[in-house]
C-alpha cells in the first residue's frame, strides 16, 4: 500500500515537474532580461491549449509520422521507471538498469528522427542529422561516467551513484564535481538548450531540435515538448542522486532544490551567452567527453592507485 | 534430434571410417553445433522460399537458375558439414567446398564485369583464409599424430606459447571469413553484388562459420592466455567501430548492410572477448555473460540481417537500383516491405522491444561486471569496450534511421521509384514476416531463448560455477515487461487521441511558405551523413570528381564524391601495386621462346639432381 503511494507520488512529480522546470527557466530569462515574464505555470497552460487543438498533418507523411511522438513519449515514461526519482529510489531497481534506460531513450530518439524525416522536408532532415550527430558523442561519454562510478562500488544499479563519497574516499569530491559537470552539459545537449541549440530561435536553418518538429501539431506537439522536458528531468535526477548523500531523510526536499537550481542555471546561461556557431558545437560537446575521461581516470586512480 | 541436443547438451556422434589419408572422420553434433545447425537450416529454408520470388524476373528473362540452386544446396550442406566435422583434413575440404559454392552463387549476374571482379576478389580472400587454416591444422595434426579435434586439445592446453600462435593463425583464417577488420575487405564488395537471398545467407549465416571456428578452437584451448583475450577484445571493438562508420556513409543500401555485418561481427567478438577475459581472470559470471551475449547476438544478427537483406532485395527488384539517393517514399508503394524493414532496422539498432537488445544487454552486463576485476589494464580495456559499444550503438541508430528514412520515407527521388505500383509477391514478404515475428518474440520473451542458449555456452566453459542464473532470467523478464509497458502506453495514447475525435487537416509540408512539394530539395543520404564525415575526417579517404561551371553560360558541370575504404586505399592497393611491380620483374622470363623454356627445364633438372646429391646423401 505504502509502496503504491510512493510509486504514485513518484509518477505525479515526474509528470508535473517538467512544466515547472520550463517555467522557471523562462522566468529566469525574463528576470535577466529585465522583463516581468509569464507565470511559471505558463508551459502547463500552453500544454493544455495544445491538447485541445486539432491536427494539421502533411500529405507527404505516412503512419510513422503520427506514431513517432507517441512512441518517443512512451519510451521516455518507461525509461523513468529505471531511474531514481524524487525519493531516491528507482521504481524498478535492477542491475544494469542504466543500459535499459539508455536504450529506451534511444528507441524514442529513433522514432523522433524517423518522424522528422517522414515529412520530406530538407529542414527537418537537417535537424535530424544534427541531433543524431550530437547524441553519438554524448552517449559514449555518459557510459564512461556511469561505468566508472559503478566500478567503484561493484554495484551495477543506479543506487551506486549516491555512494561515490564513501567508496572513493578523498577522490570522492573531485569525481562528484566532474560527473555533475558532465551530466549538466548532457542536460544542455539532450535538452537542446543554449549554447548547443536555441529553443527560441525563429530561423529554420539554425534550429536543431525545433526544426525536427516543425510539422507536428496539436496534442502530438504537446507530447513532444513534454517528453523533452522529462528527458531533461531524468538526467537532472541522476545529478541529484550523485550529489545527495545516501539515505538522507530529506532526499525529496534536496531533489526539488537541485531541480530548481539547475533550471535557474540553465536560464542564466541562456541569458548570458549566445549559441555557439554550428561548426564549433562538436568541440563544445567534446568537453563532456573530456570530463568523462577525467572521471574515469580518477576512479582508476582510486581503485588501482590506492 | 538437433533440438534435443540443443536442449539437453548430449552430443550425437557419428563416425565414418574413410580410410586412406583421412582416417576416422568424426561428425559430432554437440550443443554448439546444434545451435549453428538450427540457424543454418532455418535461414536456408527461408532464403529458399524468398529466392522463388526473387529469381522470378530473372527466369522470365530466360536465365537458367538450375546451377544456382545446385550451388545453393551445396553451400547449405557444406556449412552443415563445417559445423559438425571434427576431422581437420576433412574440415578443410568442406571449408573449401563452402567457399567455392558461395563464389559461384555470388557471381550469379556474371554478365556484368563488376560482379566478376568482386567475385574473384572474394575467391582470392577465401584462399588466403584457407592458407591460414592449413598451417595451424598441419602443425596440430603433426604434433598429435591424428586429424581428430579431440586429440588437439591436450597439446593446446599443455603449451601456452604454441596455443597463442595457433590461435592467432586460426583467428586470421577464420577472421577473414567472419570479416574482422582489417581482414574484412572482401565483404563490402561481395555482398552487394550477390542476389539478395545469397547476401542474406552469406551475411546472416556463412560469416558466422568463421565465428564458429573461433569458438571451436577456444573450446579446445580451454582457458585462454592474457594476450589472445585482450587481442580479440580490442580487434572486435575496432571492427565494430570501423564497420559502423563505413556503413553510415554508404549510399548503396546493400553495401551499407555489408559494412553493418562487420559491425555486428565486432559486437559478437566483443562478447567472445569479454568471455575470454572472464575465463582468464577466473570470473565465471563475466565469462558466462560474455559468451551467452555473443551466442545470443549470433542468432539475433542472423535474424535481423536476413530480414534487412530480404527487404533490400525487394527494393532492388522493384527499383532496379541499390542507390538510396534514387529512392524514397517507398513505404506508400511497398507498405509490407517497408514495415518489415523498419522492424529489422529497429532490431539491429538494439532497441528494446526487439531481439537485438537482449544480446547487447548481456554483453554490456558482462562488461560492467568485469570492471570490478582488479587489474588496471583490464579496467581500461573494458571502459574502451563499453564506450565503443555505446558509440557503435548510437551510430547504428543513425545509420539505420538514414537507411530507412531515405529509402522509404519522404518523396520519391526518381521517376522509377515514383512509378512503382505494387509491393513484392507473398513468397518474398512471408519469409520476411516470419523473421520479423521471430525478432519481436525473442525480444518479448527473452528468458525462453536464454535458457535454451545456456547449453551452447557449456561447450566453452564449465557452468557448474555459475550461480544466480535465475537472477539474469528475472532481469530479462523485467526488460520484457518494460517493452510491454511501452506498448501499453502507446495504445493508451492512441486510444485517447482516437477518443477525442480530433479533426485532421491535410496540407503540404512546411517549406517557409513555399507550397509546392520540393522533391529534389529533400535531405539526401550523403547530406544526412555529412556532419559525421566532417567530424571524423581523417578516417575517410575522399575522392572528388568535380567539374566547375565555367564562363557566363556554363555548358557542363558535375560533382561526385566517392569515399574509399582507408584500409583498401592505404594497405590493399599499395600491396597490389607492389605485387604488380615485383612480378613485372619476372616478365622477361616468360618471353614465348621455346628454346628458353627448354633451358629453364634443363636448369631445373640440374638443380634438382644436384640438390638430391647434396641433401639426399646424408
Amino acid at each position: 500500500m505504502v509502496k503504491g503511494i510512493i510509486i504514485l507520488l513518484n509518477l505525479i512529480t515526474f509528470l508535473f515537474l517538467p512544466f515547472l522546470m520550463t517555467g522557471i527557466i523562462r522566468k529566469t530569462k525574463a528576470f535577466w532580461g529585465g522583463r516581468y515574464g509569464a507565470s511559471i505555470f505558463q508551459p502547463l497552460y500552453d500544454f493544455i491549449k495544445l491538447i485541445k487543438k486539432d491536427f494539421v498533418i502533411s500529405t507527404t507523411t505516412s503512419a510513422i509520422f503520427r506514431l513517432a511522438p507517441l512512441i518517443s513519449f512512451a519510451s521516455v515514461i518507461t525509461a523513468a521507471f529505471f531511474v531514481p526519482l524524487i525519493f531516491g529510489n528507482a521504481i524498478i531497481n535492477i542491475p544494469a538498469g542504466l543500459i535499459v534506460f539508455a536504450y529506451l531513450l534511444a528507441l524514442g530518439k529513433f522514432f523522433s528522427l524517423l518522424g522528422a524525416m517522414d515529412t520530406g522536408s530538407s529542414f527537418e532532415g537537417m535537424g535530424a542529422s544534427r541531433e543524431a550527430c550530437f547524441t553519438s558523442i554524448v552517449e559514449p561519454a555518459f557510459f564512461i561516467i556511469m561505468a566508472s562510478i559503478m566500478a567503484l562500488s561493484g554495484n551495477y544499479t543506479f543506487e551506486s551513484l549516491s555512494k561515490i563519497a564513501e567508496n572513493a574516499g578523498s577522490y570522492g569530491a573531485l569525481i562528484i564535481i566532474f560527473a555533475v559537470l558532465a551530466l549538466f552539459l548532457m542536460v544542455l545537449i539532450e535538452g537542446c538548450r543554449v549554447p548547443v541549440d536555441d529553443p527560441a530561435t525563429h530561423l529554420e536553418l539554425t534550429m536543431i531540435h525545433e526544426v525536427m518538429i516543425l510539422d507536428n501539431s496539436g496534442p502530438e506537439l504537446a507530447l513532444i515538448s513534454w517528453a523533452s522536458g522529462m528527458k531533461m528531468l531524468l538526467i537532472i535526477s541522476l545529478i541529484a542522486k550523485i550529489i545527495i548523500p545516501d539515505g538522507n531523510p530529506l532526499y525529496a526536499f534536496y531533489y526539488l532544490i537541485i531541480v530548481f537550481f539547475t533550471s535557474v542555471m540553465i536560464g542564466t546561461l541562456e541569458s548570458s551567452m549566445a549559441r555557439i556557431r554550428m561548426s564549433h558545437i562538436f568541440e563544445f560537446i567534446f568537453i563532456m567527453s573530456s570530463f568523462a575521461l577525467i572521471v574515469m581516470s580518477l576512479t582508476a586512480a582510486k581503485v588501482f592507485g590506492g | 534430434m538437433i533440438l534435443d541436443t540443443l536442449l539437453t547438451g548430449y552430443p550425437v556422434i557419428k563416425t565414418i571410417n574413410a580410410g586412406g589419408v583421412f582416417g576416422k572422420i568424426n561428425f559430432v553434433i554437440d550443443s554448439l553445433s546444434a545451435f549453428f545447425i538450427l540457424i543454418i537450416l532455418m535461414m536456408g529454408f527461408l532464403a529458399l522460399i524468398y529466392s522463388k520470388g526473387y529469381l522470378k524476373p530473372y527466369i522470365q528473362k530466360g536465365k537458367s537458375v538450375v546451377s544456382h540452386y545446385i550451388f545453393f544446396f551445396m553451400l547449405i550442406l557444406s556449412m552443415l558439414g563445417v559445423v559438425t566435422c571434427q576431422n581437420a583434413l576433412f574440415f578443410l575440404v568442406i571449408w573449401e567446398i563452402m567457399s567455392l559454392s558461395s563464389f559461384f552463387l555470388v557471381i550469379f549476374e556474371n554478365e556484368e564485369k563488376e560482379v566478376l571482379k568482386a567475385g574473384v576478389k572474394y575467391l582470392i580472400f577465401m584462399h588466403i583464409s584457407v592458407l591460414f587454416l592449413i598451417i595451424p591444422f598441419a602443425i596440430l595434426s603433426i604434433k598429435a599424430g591424428s586429424y581428430d579435434f579431440n586429440a588437439f586439445a591436450p597439446i593446446l592446453k599443455e603449451n601456452t606459447g604454441l596455443a597463442n600462435i595457433i590461435f592467432m593463425l586460426f583467428f586470421t583464417g577464420f577472421g577473414i571469413k567472419a570479416g574482422f577488420v582489417p581482414l574484412h575487405n572482401w565483404l563490402p564488395d561481395a555482398h552487394p553484388i550477390a542476389p539478395s537471398h545469397i547476401s542474406a545467407i552469406m551475411s546472416g549465416v556463412m560469416i558466422k562459420t568463421g565465428i564458429y571456428g573461433i569458438l571451436r578452437i577456444l573450446s579446445l584451448i580451454g582457458t585462454p592466455s592474457k594476450f589472445i583475450a585482450y587481442f580479440v577484445l580490442i580487434i572486435s571493438v575496432i571492427s565494430a567501430i570501423y564497420g559502423i562508420l563505413y556503413a553510415l556513409i554508404q549510399s548503396d543500401i546493400k553495401k551499407m548492410l555489408a559494412y553493418s555485418s562487420i559491425e555486428n561481427i565486432g559486437i559478437i567478438g566483443i562478447g567472445i572477448g569479454v568471455g575470454m577475459l572472464g575465463l582468464m581472470h577466473g570470473q565465471p559470471i563475466v565469462a558466462f555473460l560474455g559468451f551467452i551475449g555473443a551466442i545470443f547476438h549470433i542468432l539475433n544478427h542472423s535474424i535481423f540481417k536476413n530480414l534487412l537483406f530480404f527487404g533490400a532485395g525487394a527494393v532492388y527488384l522493384k527499383n532496379h537500383t541499390k542507390n538510396m539517393e534514387l529512392l524514397g517514399g517507398l513505404i506508400k508503394k511497398m507498405p509490407a516491405t517497408g514495415a518489415l524493414f523498419l522492424i529489422g532496422a529497429a532490431a539491429i539498432c538494439a532497441l528494446p522491444p526487439f531481439n537485438g537488445f537482449i544480446g547487447e544487454f548481456l554483453i554490456y552486463f558482462g562488461i560492467l561486471k568485469g570492471l570490478s576485476i582488479s587489474s588496471f589494464f583490464n579496467f581500461l580495456i573494458l571502459i574502451f569496450a563499453i564506450s565503443g559499444l555505446a558509440f557503435v550503438g548510437t551510430m547504428a541508430l543513425i545509420c539505420f534511421t538514414k537507411a530507412f528514412s531515405i529509402t522509404f520515407l519522404g518523396h520519391s527521388r526518381s521517376e522509377k521509384a515514383e512509378s512503382i505500383q505494387n509491393d513484392v509477391s507473398k513468397t518474398m514478404t512471408i519469409p520476411m514476416g516470419i523473421l520479423a515475428v521471430l525478432a519481436l518474440l525473442i525480444g518479448l520473451f527473452p528468458e525462453v531463448m536464454f535458457e535454451i542458449l545456456i547449453m551452447p555456452v557449456e561447450t566453452l566453459m564449465d557452468l557448474s560455477a555459475i550461480t544466480g542464473v535465475e537472477e539474469f532470467i528475472g532481469i530479462l523478464q523485467i526488460i520484457a515487461l518494460s517493452a510491454f509497458m511501452v506498448f501499453s502506453i502507446i495504445l493508451l495514447l492512441e486510444y485517447l487521441i482516437k477518443f477525442s475525435n480530433k479533426k485532421v487537416e491535410k496540407t503540404s509540408t512546411w517549406g517557409c511558405g513555399y507550397h509546392k512539394e520540393l522533391k529534389r530539395a529533400q535531405y539526401t543520404a550523403s547530406s544526412y551523413a555529412g556532419p559525421f564525415l566532417s567530424m571524423l575526417k581523417p578516417l575517410f579517404k575522399k575522392v572528388y570528381d568535380v567539374e566547375r561551371p565555367k564562363k557566363l553560360f556554363p555548358k557542363s558541370a558535375h560533382f561526385s564524391l566517392k569515399i574509399e575504404d582507408i584500409e583498401e586505399a592505404y594497405v590493399i592497393n599499395p600491396l597490389l601495386k607492389f605485387d604488380e611491380w615485383f612480378l613485372s620483374k619476372f616478365e622477361k622470363l616468360q618471353n614465348g621462346n621455346l628454346q628458353d623454356y627448354l633451358k629453364y627445364g634443363l636448369v631445373f633438372l640440374i638443380i634438382s639432381i644436384a640438390g638430391s646429391f647434396f641433401f639426399g646423401g646424408f
